[in-house]
């Protein structure tokens, strides 16, 4: 038990330490590229604007896999005793939703597409086992890209 | 029509207070569930308890597996002989100790080096040869017995086994939701260490009333302390910290034998153990 | 607000499209709630708590996602979507996004 009890201590701060750090990057990179996409327009509407004939339209997508660290899971493993918001994994899906949908820009801007249409929003998630789980969410962001079309 | 993407300002999806916050508040608030939990549960079987026959107790024991080992070898002509010797004084002990008539105590001799002795349910005392062997005169081997009759009489065996049932339900049902397995294990430890904190009182009242029939029995206490100084001797490699074990330190038990020890006056003598256990001593070493 | 998952809102026009606004949250019931649902999986039948919460999480995410929008000026979200996931068990997680527009 002793030794279960520095194992767990370790972990915590392993996870906190490091789980923390690699989120302020995240966050720091997906606001950064943010503003860098920010010419390339998306809606989640399924008609394309009115004269915005001349298009190619092509499916692109983009995904991510992220996964909670061990700080994370304990605190919403507390929290799911006594109820109410699971702020831990909040930012998890925050951070997996912003970076779906930045992959999907990037893979837009590869086709030299202007605009991306009927954007949608697919997640699922990778939970192995009970006991040892890995918890981690799959977001998937995909769309039509418009890219004029080279005459 | 118009078309454009706003810039949409930060922190709607995400809450801004500080997950260390968080994880303190809940694991204190929580832990002081757990152990408000586990102690009320504990007293309230400590209370119950009594209500179970004695005679329960007994035929619970006759399936328990502890006493089995005990019964199933079978004595050498000698080992016999050390089992109704020690039969013998725990009897004479207990009615120092005025165990109430319902109760009786069966002493189990065990013919292995493990340095231990511990009380069972119905009444069930075993007693290993390496802890015997260890005990230097009667006055520790009668100090180590009526520690485990004072168990026995406080029906130890099965509250700890009520309380070990009661907490390990309790326990067992925060596992059935939630990502608990990690939360659970940190909710687990807090119920062990508490209930073990529990035990270590039930210990120090053992003590004291092994001690008072010492006084009774032989007219003083002197001696008991080198029961004490046999287990420390017996364990010194692996001694388990003091917030962990379930027997209070060696010092602390020492020092409660000293406070007893101060209204000895003068010289005392320590009657001897019989001649056969220190032969088997001599021929096993 | 008006908040819709059609694209054209009869006798109404958009006159400005501002992007997609979203909005996700993830809560949990107490642990009572939990057992209870435990229970209720050998009987059947609705499980009345985590409906609520079901419910409870999927207005806080349209919520959120009202609130972006209120931000950067929209008074209407069309073509709204919900997506839900499962990182943990017993507990929710949802998406509401949609497109903010400004009607007239």
């Amino acid at each position: 038990m002793n030794i279960d009890i520095y194992v767990f201590v370790t972990l915590l701060v392993l996870g906190y330490v490091f789980g923390r750090l690699a989120e302020k990057k995240h966050f720091k990179s997906i606001i950064e590229r943010e503003k860098k996409y920010k010419d390339l327009l998306t809606f989640s509407e399924r008609l394309p604007p009115p004269g915005m004939n001349n298009t190619d339209a092509e499916l692109v997508g983009g995904s991510v896999v992220i996964s909670v660290d061990y700080f994370k899971r304990i605190v919403a493993g507390l929290r799911s005793i006594v109820g109410g918001r699971l702020t831990t994994y909040e930012s998890l899906l925050e951070r997996a939703r912003r970076e779906a949908i930045l992959r999907m820009k990037e893979a837009a801007i590869d086709k030299g597409a202007i605009m991306v249409i009927n954007v949608k929003l697919e997640t699922s998630s990778i939970t192995k086992g009970k006991g040892q789980q890995i918890g981690s969410v799959e977001v998937y962001a995909y769309g039509t890209a418009l890219s004029p079309i080279a005459v | 029509m118009k078309y454009e993407n706003r810039t949409i300002p930060e922190g709607i999806n995400v809450s801004e207070e500080h997950p260390l916050k968080e994880f303190f508040i809940l694991a204190l608030g929580l832990g002081a569930i757990t152990i408000l939990v586990v102690v009320m549960l504990s007293l309230a079987i400590g209370k119950l308890v009594h209500f179970i026959p004695f005679s329960v107790e007994q035929s619970l024991a006759s399936s328990s597996f502890a006493t089995d080992i005990a019964d199933d070898v079978v004595l050498s002509k000698e080992q016999q002989r050390i089992e109704d010797y020690l039969q013998q004084l725990a009897d004479e002990l207990s009615v120092a100790q005025q165990l109430p008539n319902d109760m009786n105590i069966i002493v189990h001799y065990v013919d292995g080096d493990t340095v231990n002795a511990f009380a069972t349910l119905g009444g069930n005392i075993i007693i290993y040869r390496g802890l015997i062997e260890l005990l230097p005169h009667e006055n520790a081997l009668a100090m180590l017995l009526s520690h485990e009759i004072a168990h026995i009489k406080q029906r130890a065996p099965i509250v700890s086994l009520g309380r070990g049932v009661a907490v390990g339900l309790v326990l067992a049902s925060l596992s059935g939701f939630g990502d608990s397995s990690v939360s659970q294990q940190l909710i687990g430890n807090v119920g062990l260490l508490t209930s073990l904190t529990f035990s270590r009182d039930q210990e120090e009242q053992a003590d004291i009333e092994a001690l008072q029939t010492l006084e009774k029995y032989y007219g003083h206490t002197a001696g008991a302390e080198s029961l004490f100084e046999a287990l420390s001797e017996g364990e010194s490699a692996l001694n388990p910290p003091k917030l962990l074990s379930t027997h209070p330190q060696t010092e602390d038990r020492l020092e409660r034998v000293g406070r007893f020890n101060g209204s000895t006056i003068g010289a005392v003598s320590y009657k001897p153990l019989p001649a056969f256990l220190i032969k088997e001593e001599a021929f096993s070493r | 607000m008006l908040v819709t998952n059609i694209e054209i809102i009869p006798g109404k026009r958009v006159t400005t499209h501002l992007g997609m606004v979203q909005g996700n949250t993830v809560r949990s019931k107490h642990a009572g709630r939990d057992i209870m649902a435990g229970l209720k999986n050998i009987f059947g039948g609705e499980l009345v708590g985590y409906t609520e919460l079901l419910q409870e999480s999927r207005e806080e995410a349209t919520a959120r996602m009202v609130q972006q929008a209120k931000e950067i000026g929209a008074n209407a979200v069309i073509n709204v979507r919900y997506s839900t996931s499962s990182v943990t068990a017993g507990a929710a997680e949802l998406f509401a996004y949609g497109t903010a527009v400004i009607i007239e």
